[in-house]
Protein backbone atom coordinates (compact mmCIF):
# COMPACT_ATOMS: atom_id res chain seq x y z
CA UNK A 1 0.00 0.00 0.00
CA UNK A 2 1.22 3.34 -1.23
CA UNK A 3 1.51 5.90 2.15
CA UNK A 4 0.51 9.26 1.69
CA UNK A 5 3.29 10.90 1.08
CA UNK A 6 3.78 8.95 -2.02
CA UNK A 7 0.48 9.02 -3.30
CA UNK A 8 0.60 12.48 -2.55
CA UNK A 9 3.94 12.65 -4.85
CA UNK A 10 2.27 10.89 -7.42
CA UNK A 11 -0.28 13.64 -7.82
CA UNK A 12 1.61 16.27 -7.21
CA UNK A 13 1.32 17.18 -10.84
CA UNK A 14 -2.24 16.97 -10.78
CA UNK A 15 -2.95 20.31 -9.83
CA UNK A 16 -4.87 23.14 -12.30
CA UNK A 17 -6.72 20.47 -14.59
CA UNK A 18 -8.73 23.07 -15.65
CA UNK A 19 -6.47 23.93 -18.03
CA UNK A 20 -6.63 20.25 -19.42
CA UNK A 21 -8.19 18.62 -22.25
CA UNK A 22 -10.71 15.87 -21.75
CA UNK A 23 -8.38 12.81 -22.75
CA UNK A 24 -5.77 14.20 -20.27
CA UNK A 25 -9.13 14.73 -17.31
CA UNK A 26 -9.99 11.33 -17.70
CA UNK A 27 -6.19 9.72 -17.78
CA UNK A 28 -6.05 11.99 -14.28
CA UNK A 29 -9.69 10.93 -13.15
CA UNK A 30 -8.72 7.34 -13.22
CA UNK A 31 -5.06 8.11 -11.51
CA UNK A 32 -7.01 9.55 -8.65
CA UNK A 33 -9.62 6.90 -7.98
CA UNK A 34 -6.17 4.35 -8.99
CA UNK A 35 -4.21 5.65 -6.03
CA UNK A 36 -7.40 6.13 -3.87
CA UNK A 37 -9.61 3.21 -4.94
CA UNK A 38 -9.61 1.38 -1.60
CA UNK A 39 -9.28 4.26 0.82
CA UNK A 40 -12.64 5.37 -1.00
CA UNK A 41 -14.07 1.90 -0.75
CA UNK A 42 -13.10 1.59 3.13
CA UNK A 43 -14.59 5.08 3.60
CA UNK A 44 -17.83 4.24 1.52
CA UNK A 45 -18.09 0.83 2.93
CA UNK A 46 -18.38 2.71 6.81
CA UNK A 47 -21.21 4.72 6.00
CA UNK A 48 -23.52 2.36 4.44
CA UNK A 49 -24.47 -1.18 4.86
CA UNK A 50 -24.92 -3.11 1.98
CA UNK A 51 -22.58 -3.98 -0.51
CA UNK A 52 -25.15 -2.14 -3.16
CA UNK A 53 -25.04 0.54 -1.13
CA UNK A 54 -21.47 0.91 -0.94
CA UNK A 55 -20.66 0.72 -4.50
CA UNK A 56 -24.31 3.27 -5.18
CA UNK A 57 -22.13 5.67 -2.60
CA UNK A 58 -18.85 5.15 -4.70
CA UNK A 59 -20.59 5.66 -7.69
CA UNK A 60 -21.81 9.12 -6.30
CA UNK A 61 -18.19 9.80 -5.07
CA UNK A 62 -16.93 9.22 -8.52
CA UNK A 63 -18.95 11.18 -10.44
CA UNK A 64 -18.84 14.08 -7.84
CA UNK A 65 -15.17 13.88 -8.58
CA UNK A 66 -15.87 13.78 -11.86
CA UNK A 67 -17.53 16.84 -12.00
CA UNK A 68 -15.58 19.24 -9.40
CA UNK A 69 -11.84 17.84 -11.11
CA UNK A 70 -12.11 20.79 -13.89
CA UNK A 71 -12.87 23.48 -10.86
CA UNK A 72 -9.77 21.57 -9.02
CA UNK A 73 -7.17 24.94 -8.72
CA UNK A 74 -4.90 22.84 -6.50
CA UNK A 75 -5.76 24.77 -3.12
CA UNK A 76 -5.59 21.57 -1.38
CA UNK A 77 -3.68 18.35 -2.06
CA UNK A 78 -5.62 16.06 -4.59
CA UNK A 79 -5.97 13.30 -1.68
CA UNK A 80 -8.11 16.43 0.38
CA UNK A 81 -10.08 17.39 -2.43
CA UNK A 82 -10.83 13.39 -2.87
CA UNK A 83 -11.83 12.87 0.37
CA UNK A 84 -13.64 16.28 1.17
CA UNK A 85 -15.94 15.40 -1.92
CA UNK A 86 -16.29 11.38 -0.78
CA UNK A 87 -17.51 12.93 3.00
CA UNK A 88 -19.91 15.53 1.24
CA UNK A 89 -21.63 12.74 -0.88
CA UNK A 90 -21.48 10.26 2.16
CA UNK A 91 -23.32 13.27 3.56
CA UNK A 92 -26.01 13.64 1.19
CA UNK A 93 -26.29 10.09 0.99
CA UNK A 94 -26.97 9.39 4.93
CA UNK A 95 -29.25 12.61 4.74
CA UNK A 96 -31.53 10.81 2.20
CA UNK A 97 -31.07 7.76 3.54
CA UNK A 98 -32.56 9.17 6.63
CA UNK A 99 -35.87 10.74 4.89
CA UNK A 100 -36.10 7.11 2.90
CA UNK A 101 -36.22 5.57 6.48
CA UNK A 102 -37.18 8.27 9.50
CA UNK A 103 -35.97 7.23 12.80
CA UNK A 104 -33.59 5.04 12.10
CA UNK A 105 -29.83 6.53 12.65
CA UNK A 106 -28.36 6.03 9.23
CA UNK A 107 -25.77 3.45 8.98
CA UNK A 108 -25.67 2.61 12.59
CA UNK A 109 -26.56 -0.71 12.50
CA UNK A 110 -24.09 -2.61 13.31
CA UNK A 111 -25.60 -5.94 12.95
CA UNK A 112 -26.15 -5.34 9.19
CA UNK A 113 -22.77 -4.46 8.37
CA UNK A 114 -21.49 -5.77 5.88
CA UNK A 115 -17.43 -6.81 5.60
CA UNK A 116 -16.43 -7.29 2.24
CA UNK A 117 -12.88 -8.20 4.16
CA UNK A 118 -11.71 -11.53 5.94
CA UNK A 119 -14.55 -13.78 7.63
CA UNK A 120 -14.23 -13.24 11.17
CA UNK A 121 -14.64 -17.12 11.59
CA UNK A 122 -11.45 -17.82 9.17
CA UNK A 123 -10.04 -18.31 12.73
CA UNK A 124 -6.77 -15.67 11.94
CA UNK A 125 -6.72 -12.92 15.09
CA UNK A 126 -5.32 -10.28 12.92
CA UNK A 127 -8.44 -10.61 10.13
CA UNK A 128 -10.73 -10.71 13.10
CA UNK A 129 -9.29 -8.10 15.00
CA UNK A 130 -9.56 -5.94 11.51
CA UNK A 131 -12.96 -6.73 11.23
CA UNK A 132 -13.98 -6.08 14.84
CA UNK A 133 -12.51 -2.56 14.33
CA UNK A 134 -14.48 -2.23 11.03
CA UNK A 135 -17.60 -2.96 13.09
CA UNK A 136 -16.83 -0.79 16.13
CA UNK A 137 -16.08 2.32 13.62
CA UNK A 138 -19.43 1.52 11.76
CA UNK A 139 -21.01 1.96 15.62
CA UNK A 140 -19.29 5.31 16.00
CA UNK A 141 -21.67 8.51 15.95
CA UNK A 142 -21.12 10.23 12.75
CA UNK A 143 -18.98 13.00 14.50
CA UNK A 144 -16.08 10.44 15.87
CA UNK A 145 -16.42 8.58 12.58
CA UNK A 146 -15.35 10.67 10.37
CA UNK A 147 -12.68 12.15 12.13
CA UNK A 148 -11.19 8.20 13.30
CA UNK A 149 -11.67 7.33 9.13
CA UNK A 150 -9.42 10.01 8.11
CA UNK A 151 -6.46 9.44 11.03
CA UNK A 152 -6.64 5.44 10.07
CA UNK A 153 -5.95 6.90 6.30
CA UNK A 154 -2.35 8.29 7.62
CA UNK A 155 -4.56 11.82 7.91
CA UNK A 156 -2.59 14.40 10.18
CA UNK A 157 -4.56 17.22 11.87
CA UNK A 158 -3.99 19.58 9.70
CA UNK A 159 -5.40 17.77 6.73
CA UNK A 160 -8.52 16.46 8.66
CA UNK A 161 -9.65 19.67 9.68
CA UNK A 162 -9.05 20.98 6.18
CA UNK A 163 -11.42 17.90 4.71
CA UNK A 164 -14.06 18.54 7.77
CA UNK A 165 -14.07 22.16 7.72
CA UNK A 166 -13.43 22.08 11.74
CA UNK A 167 -10.31 23.78 13.85
CA UNK A 168 -7.28 21.65 14.57
CA UNK A 169 -7.94 21.59 18.33
CA UNK A 170 -11.69 20.37 17.40
CA UNK A 171 -9.88 17.53 15.72
CA UNK A 172 -7.99 16.59 18.22
CA UNK A 173 -10.89 16.55 20.75
CA UNK A 174 -12.84 14.91 18.78
CA UNK A 175 -10.33 12.37 18.10
CA UNK A 176 -9.39 11.52 21.39
CA UNK A 177 -13.38 11.33 22.38
CA UNK A 178 -13.19 8.88 19.62
CA UNK A 179 -10.96 6.53 20.67
CA UNK A 180 -11.82 6.31 23.73
CA UNK A 181 -15.67 5.03 22.28
CA UNK A 182 -12.94 3.17 20.27
CA UNK A 183 -11.48 1.69 23.08
CA UNK A 184 -14.61 0.55 25.39
CA UNK A 185 -16.50 -0.72 22.04
CA UNK A 186 -13.62 -3.24 21.15
CA UNK A 187 -13.61 -4.10 24.61
CA UNK A 188 -17.13 -5.37 24.74
CA UNK A 189 -16.66 -7.00 21.53
CA UNK A 190 -13.36 -9.40 22.57
CA UNK B 1 4.86 6.28 18.65
CA UNK B 2 1.17 5.63 19.14
CA UNK B 3 0.88 2.13 18.86
CA UNK B 4 -3.07 1.78 19.48
CA UNK B 5 -3.25 4.35 16.36
CA UNK B 6 -0.66 2.18 14.35
CA UNK B 7 -2.16 -1.06 14.62
CA UNK B 8 -5.38 0.38 14.03
CA UNK B 9 -4.39 1.66 10.79
CA UNK B 10 -2.68 -1.60 9.87
CA UNK B 11 -5.60 -3.53 10.65
CA UNK B 12 -8.07 -0.94 8.98
CA UNK B 13 -6.17 -0.29 5.45
CA UNK B 14 -5.32 -4.94 5.69
CA UNK B 15 -9.11 -4.25 4.01
CA UNK B 16 -8.54 -3.64 0.22
CA UNK B 17 -11.46 -4.42 -1.21
CA UNK B 18 -11.06 -2.76 -5.11
CA UNK B 19 -13.61 -0.42 -6.49
CA UNK B 20 -16.20 -1.75 -8.99
CA UNK B 21 -15.89 0.00 -12.60
CA UNK B 22 -16.71 3.36 -11.43
CA UNK B 23 -15.19 4.91 -15.08
CA UNK B 24 -17.95 3.41 -17.04
CA UNK B 25 -20.43 3.95 -14.50
CA UNK B 26 -19.68 7.85 -14.08
CA UNK B 27 -19.62 8.34 -17.85
CA UNK B 28 -23.10 6.94 -17.93
CA UNK B 29 -24.21 9.00 -15.42
CA UNK B 30 -22.69 12.01 -16.50
CA UNK B 31 -24.23 11.63 -19.96
CA UNK B 32 -28.06 11.07 -18.43
CA UNK B 33 -27.36 14.63 -16.08
CA UNK B 34 -26.54 16.49 -19.49
CA UNK B 35 -29.83 14.68 -20.63
CA UNK B 36 -31.81 15.97 -18.23
CA UNK B 37 -30.37 19.82 -18.26
CA UNK B 38 -31.05 19.68 -22.16
CA UNK B 39 -34.50 18.59 -21.25
CA UNK B 40 -35.23 21.09 -19.72
CA UNK B 41 -34.01 24.01 -22.30
CA UNK B 42 -36.21 22.09 -24.64
CA UNK B 43 -39.09 22.17 -22.88
CA UNK B 44 -38.46 25.76 -22.75
CA UNK B 45 -37.97 25.95 -26.41
CA UNK B 46 -40.41 23.60 -27.66
CA UNK B 47 -43.65 25.08 -26.07
CA UNK B 48 -42.27 28.84 -25.89
CA UNK B 49 -41.09 28.48 -29.50
CA UNK B 50 -44.39 26.99 -30.41
CA UNK B 51 -46.81 29.65 -28.87
CA UNK B 52 -44.49 32.11 -30.80
CA UNK B 53 -44.91 30.30 -33.96
CA UNK B 54 -48.59 29.63 -33.62
CA UNK B 55 -49.30 33.48 -33.18
CA UNK B 56 -47.55 34.42 -35.97
CA UNK B 57 -48.99 32.11 -38.00
CA UNK B 58 -52.59 32.82 -36.70
CA UNK B 59 -51.72 36.27 -35.29
CA UNK B 60 -55.62 36.64 -33.08
CA UNK B 61 -56.37 37.50 -29.45
CA UNK B 62 -56.39 34.39 -28.62
CA UNK B 63 -53.39 33.03 -29.94
CA UNK B 64 -51.43 36.29 -28.98
CA UNK B 65 -53.13 35.69 -25.33
CA UNK B 66 -51.60 32.07 -25.12
CA UNK B 67 -48.53 33.30 -26.28
CA UNK B 68 -48.11 35.81 -23.54
CA UNK B 69 -49.81 33.43 -20.56
CA UNK B 70 -47.43 30.90 -21.86
CA UNK B 71 -44.42 33.24 -21.60
CA UNK B 72 -45.34 34.60 -18.15
CA UNK B 73 -44.72 31.35 -17.07
CA UNK B 74 -42.02 30.61 -18.56
CA UNK B 75 -40.34 33.35 -17.36
CA UNK B 76 -41.68 33.38 -13.49
CA UNK B 77 -40.03 29.72 -13.46
CA UNK B 78 -37.12 30.19 -14.72
CA UNK B 79 -36.73 33.67 -12.40
CA UNK B 80 -37.64 31.45 -9.20
CA UNK B 81 -35.61 28.68 -10.18
CA UNK B 82 -32.57 31.24 -10.68
CA UNK B 83 -33.08 33.49 -7.54
CA UNK B 84 -33.90 30.48 -5.17
CA UNK B 85 -30.53 28.20 -5.87
CA UNK B 86 -28.35 31.69 -6.41
CA UNK B 87 -25.44 31.04 -4.18
CA UNK B 88 -26.16 27.18 -3.38
CA UNK B 89 -24.17 25.70 -6.61
CA UNK B 90 -20.61 26.31 -5.39
CA UNK B 91 -18.51 22.93 -5.91
CA UNK B 92 -19.01 19.83 -4.18
CA UNK B 93 -15.46 20.09 -3.10
CA UNK B 94 -15.63 22.28 -0.34
CA UNK B 95 -14.93 21.00 3.54
CA UNK B 96 -17.91 19.21 4.98
CA UNK B 97 -19.07 21.86 7.70
CA UNK B 98 -20.06 24.34 4.39
CA UNK B 99 -21.20 21.50 2.22
CA UNK B 100 -23.57 20.51 5.44
CA UNK B 101 -24.38 24.56 5.07
CA UNK B 102 -24.72 24.10 1.65
CA UNK B 103 -27.09 21.32 1.85
CA UNK B 104 -29.32 22.84 4.50
CA UNK B 105 -29.62 26.03 2.07
CA UNK B 106 -30.46 23.59 -0.79
CA UNK B 107 -32.96 22.08 1.24
CA UNK B 108 -34.58 24.36 1.95
CA UNK B 109 -34.51 25.81 -1.30
CA UNK B 110 -35.95 22.58 -2.53
CA UNK B 111 -38.93 22.87 0.25
CA UNK B 112 -39.89 26.53 -1.64
CA UNK B 113 -39.66 25.25 -4.89
CA UNK B 114 -42.15 22.46 -4.04
CA UNK B 115 -44.56 25.38 -3.06
CA UNK B 116 -43.80 27.43 -5.73
CA UNK B 117 -44.39 24.42 -8.13
CA UNK B 118 -47.62 23.79 -6.64
CA UNK B 119 -48.63 27.57 -7.29
CA UNK B 120 -47.72 27.57 -10.75
CA UNK B 121 -49.38 24.66 -11.78
CA UNK B 122 -53.00 25.34 -10.08
CA UNK B 123 -52.12 28.73 -12.09
CA UNK B 124 -51.19 26.90 -15.02
CA UNK B 125 -53.80 24.71 -15.20
CA UNK B 126 -56.37 27.20 -14.82
CA UNK B 127 -55.18 29.20 -17.34
CA UNK B 128 -55.48 26.36 -19.74
CA UNK B 129 -58.63 25.20 -18.93
CA UNK B 130 -60.41 28.56 -18.96
CA UNK B 131 -58.18 29.28 -22.31
CA UNK B 132 -59.73 25.99 -23.90
CA UNK B 133 -62.92 26.24 -22.74
CA UNK B 134 -63.21 30.12 -23.47
CA UNK B 135 -62.46 29.49 -27.17
CA UNK B 136 -64.07 25.98 -27.82
CA UNK B 137 -66.91 25.47 -29.89
CA UNK B 138 -70.25 24.50 -29.17
CA UNK B 139 -69.53 25.24 -25.59
CA UNK B 140 -70.76 22.77 -22.99
CA UNK B 141 -72.34 23.85 -19.51
CA UNK B 142 -68.50 24.51 -17.86
CA UNK B 143 -69.42 21.46 -14.89
CA UNK B 144 -70.26 19.19 -17.90
CA UNK B 145 -67.05 20.09 -19.45
CA UNK B 146 -64.87 19.92 -16.70
CA UNK B 147 -65.62 16.09 -15.81
CA UNK B 148 -67.64 14.67 -18.69
CA UNK B 149 -64.54 14.07 -21.34
CA UNK B 150 -61.62 11.88 -21.15
CA UNK B 151 -58.99 14.21 -21.27
CA UNK B 152 -60.57 16.41 -18.55
CA UNK B 153 -60.64 13.62 -16.79
CA UNK B 154 -56.92 12.28 -17.86
CA UNK B 155 -55.87 15.99 -16.35
CA UNK B 156 -57.28 15.27 -12.65
CA UNK B 157 -56.02 12.10 -12.48
CA UNK B 158 -52.43 13.66 -13.55
CA UNK B 159 -53.31 16.92 -10.97
CA UNK B 160 -54.13 14.03 -8.16
CA UNK B 161 -50.67 12.42 -8.82
CA UNK B 162 -48.60 15.37 -8.96
CA UNK B 163 -49.76 16.79 -5.75
CA UNK B 164 -49.48 13.51 -4.27
CA UNK B 165 -45.43 13.34 -5.86
CA UNK B 166 -45.33 16.92 -4.13
CA UNK B 167 -46.65 16.00 -0.98
CA UNK B 168 -44.35 12.81 -0.96
CA UNK B 169 -41.46 14.83 -2.29
CA UNK B 170 -41.88 17.16 1.25
CA UNK B 171 -41.92 14.87 3.72
CA UNK B 172 -39.06 13.83 2.22
CA UNK B 173 -37.08 16.93 2.57
CA UNK B 174 -38.59 17.57 5.55
CA UNK B 175 -36.74 14.39 7.05
CA UNK B 176 -33.46 15.29 5.58
CA UNK B 177 -33.31 19.02 6.70
CA UNK B 178 -33.78 17.79 10.11
CA UNK B 179 -31.16 15.61 9.86
CA UNK B 180 -28.99 17.93 8.41
CA UNK B 181 -29.93 20.27 11.11
CA UNK B 182 -29.20 17.92 13.89
CA UNK B 183 -25.75 16.78 12.12
CA UNK B 184 -24.56 20.84 11.91
CA UNK B 185 -25.88 20.90 15.82
CA UNK B 186 -23.58 18.14 17.06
Amino acid sequence: MKSSTETDADLADVTLFAILDHATLEREFDRLLAANGPALARLAACYTNTPSDRDDLLQEIALAVWQALRSFRGECSPRTFLFRIAHNRAIAYLARDQARNPGRFPAAAVDEVHDSGPDPESGLAREQAAARLRSAIHRLPLVYRQVVMLALEDMGYAEIADVLGISESNVGARLTRARQLLRESLEKSK
Amino acid sequence: MDTELETWRREWQSETAVAPDLRRRVERQSRWLKIGIAADILVTVVIGGGVIALAAREPQAHTLLLAAATWTFIAAAWTFRLTITRGLWSPSATDTATFVNLSIGRCRAQLKATLFGAGLYVCELAFCLGWIYRYSAPRAPLGNWLFGSIFNCLVWVFSLAFFIFLAWYRRRKRAELAWLLSLRES
